[in-house]
């Protein structure tokens, strides 16, 4: 797949999204998440695809470092402006809890992020290139746990949604196309 | 009569030890081992001959006669028996040369009355022995290890070594428990006068340092066989080196392999890399014996303990009146002071087959059991206090959020950002 194809195929999808974009005030604490995320999928897309012979050496050592201490000081920061709680759209906010367990579960959030980078460093440098490798694996699984949460309270009820609407305009399409037999 | 007999190939000429001769006819009897035939003799009802196969080699036919002719002429002295077991059998042993033509062809030997004998290996399983109407207990099976090990020893007095050591040579007489030993032919001598090598082994019962290589100490294979038959006869059929593996290092899944790397679970010194098999009873042995069997299975050659170590060990528990076995609370045979290793085998085995049974019942069980708890709870009819509280309980729950008010292109559009941001995170943590 070439550099251009693989742009095509992030980009397309973003402007749908910036086509059936809520036209609500986002938070203050979504913007920062998206501004930093932009900045982020943009380095990943230039050295990703584009820049030769890729990202700068020996930065494969700080990236999930600077990912984890990034989310770490967005979390640490974002709430002490008054700007909300940034795991409310890290995590989703489908479950109906109080600001206070939101605060505590912001802490958690940052804190476990703090120490994986920290961890990450660590391990990096220390243990053998195959645990490193182990120990990247082992943080990616911890992603799988909030895609799961996503999954099922919000992804399969927007999978209904579309169900419904399909079902009904192929009910409908077959009433007029029954109609002119 | 039937027409084999008659066949001038049966008409054969016996010669004693001292040179007597005597024409016999032989009647087959259907019997065939690796090397020969057996046959009955028409005018001695007490012998039958084995026969060399007619594809024997002249060279090893030759080699044969030698080793017959000295064994023939050398009979080794066996344990006294009572008088009224004059007729049993203790080792086929030849006892005169068998010739065609002046040719030699097998041997004569005493005949073992199979009616009254079962092959060792029936007592390797206790409802086989059973079976073949012999009560295995531990005084009659201890008995039969004493009586095995007395011959050995009187073997080894004589420099005479059977290496190919195992159950399916050896008979047990079933109510005077001695034991008769086979394929004497096959047996290595090596005395002053008269050498003969025993190539034929059998890896389950061959000790570690002769695998792969040729039997160089032939009693010392011996001794380790010895001690392997008698821990197999007390220990249920379990041979010393069947267990299980406790780590991740590789175990061997044949009997051989583990041999040869020494993986003997059953010491006193538990083995670091391998665990004994739960239904073992061997922690019911005295202590005299564990340490025959220590020694035997996890040192090499001369230093296992020899037949006659075995033989002055077993004689106090295989004497009636020593009073070193005495029945435990059931009536099985035990040995004093130890708890009993049949009362421990049959908690093991139907212990496990309760409790699987019990298992099995409360896992069919449970759809009904289920049901009936949650109509009490409905009904509130629990009879249990505890229940009764527990179906009452009110738990906290984490309540779902309301669904935001937004459209579904609107879900969609935000959980595409969603996704872009957990693939921008895959590639920052890869």
């Amino acid at each position: 797949m070439s550099p251009v194809t693989a742009t095509a195929l992030w980009v397309l999808p973003l402007l749908i999204a910036w086509l059936w974009r809520p036209r609500q005030a986002a938070s203050p604490s979504a913007w920062i998440l998206l501004i930093t995320f932009g900045a982020l999928g943009a380095w990943a897309l230039w050295f990703g695809l584009y820049a030769h012979p890729g990202e700068p050496a020996g930065f494969a050592f700080w990236k999930p470092t600077v990912l984890y201490w990034t989310l770490a000081a967005i979390m640490t920061l974002v709430p002490l402006l008054g700007w909300g709680y940034p795991v409310k759209i890290i995590l989703g906010a489908y479950f109906a809890l109080s600001n206070r367990e939101w605060r505590w579960l912001n802490r958690g959030f940052a804190t476990v992020y703090t120490i994986l980078g920290g961890v990450n460093l660590l391990v990096a440098s220390k243990a053998s290139y195959k645990d490193w490798d182990g120990f990247k694996f082992s943080c990616m699984m911890n992603l799988l746990i909030i895609v799961l949460f996503r999954l099922n309270f919000v992804w399969l009820p927007i999978l209904a949604d579309v169900s419904i609407y399909l079902y009904r305009r192929a009910t409908a399409a077959y009433r007029y196309l029954s109609s002119l037999f | 009569m039937p027409s084999v007999e008659r066949k001038p190939e049966n008409i054969v000429r016996l010669i004693w030890p001292g040179g007597r001769s005597e024409q016999v006819t032989l009647d087959a009897t259907g019997k065939s081992g690796g090397a020969g035939e057996i046959f009955s003799i028409n005018s001695k009802p007490g012998f039958v001959a084995k026969i060399y196969h007619a594809t024997t080699s002249q060279a090893h036919l030759a080699s044969y006669w030698s080793k017959i002719q000295w064994m023939v002429d050398n009979k080794p002295a066996l344990p006294q028996v009572p008088a009224e077991y004059q007729d049993i059998v203790q080792l086929a042993w030849p006892e005169a040369l068998i010739l065609r033509q002046s040719r030699f062809v097998g041997f004569a030997m005493q005949k073992i009355a199979f009616d009254r004998t079962l092959e060792l290996d029936y007592l390797l399983n206790r409802r086989q022995a059973a079976d073949e109407g012999f009560d295995a207990d531990y005084g009659r099976l201890v008995t039969v290890s004493f009586n095995l090990a007395s011959i050995i020893n009187c073997l080894h007095d004589k420099r005479i070594a059977i290496v190919d050591l195992k159950p399916m040579n050896v008979k047990v007489y079933k109510a005077e428990l001695y034991v008769s030993i086979l394929d004497c032919d096959g047996f290595h001598i090596a005395t002053d006068e008269f050498r003969s090598d025993a190539p034929q082994v059998t890896p389950e019962y061959l000790a570690p340092e002769f695998h792969d290589k040729a039997v160089a100490h032939p009693e010392a294979q011996d001794r380790f066989a010895l001690a392997t038959i008698i821990f197999r006869l007390l220990n249920y059929g379990i041979h010393p080196f069947t267990g299980v593996g406790s780590d991740h290092r590789h175990y061997p899944p044949e009997l051989a392999g583990r041999i040869k790397q020494g993986l003997y679970p059953y010491g006193k010194v538990a083995h670091k890399s391998v665990r004994k098999v739960p239904a073992s009873v061997h922690e019911t042995f005295p202590d005299s014996l564990r340490d025959l069997f220590d020694r035997a299975f996890a040192s090499s050659g001369y230093s296992r303990p020899s037949a006659h170590e075995w033989v002055g060990a077993l004689a106090i528990y295989a004497s009636k009146h020593s009073g070193q076995m005495s029945p435990c609370s059931k009536g099985h045979l035990q040995f004093s002071g130890r708890p009993c290793p049949s009362c421990m085998r049959d908690e093991l085995i139907h212990g496990a087959e309760v409790r699987r049974r019990s298992f099995l019942a409360q896992v069919q069980t449970a759809p009904a059991r289920t049901l009936k708890y949650v109509k009490q709870t409905l009904r509130q009819t629990h009879s249990s206090p505890f229940q009764a509280a527990l179906a009452q309980a009110q738990f906290t729950l984490v309540q779902l959020a309301p669904p935001a008010p937004i459209s579904t292109r609107n879900a969609i559009a935000l959980e595409i950002l969603w996704i872009s941001g957990l693939l921008i995170t895959y590639w920052w943590t890869r």
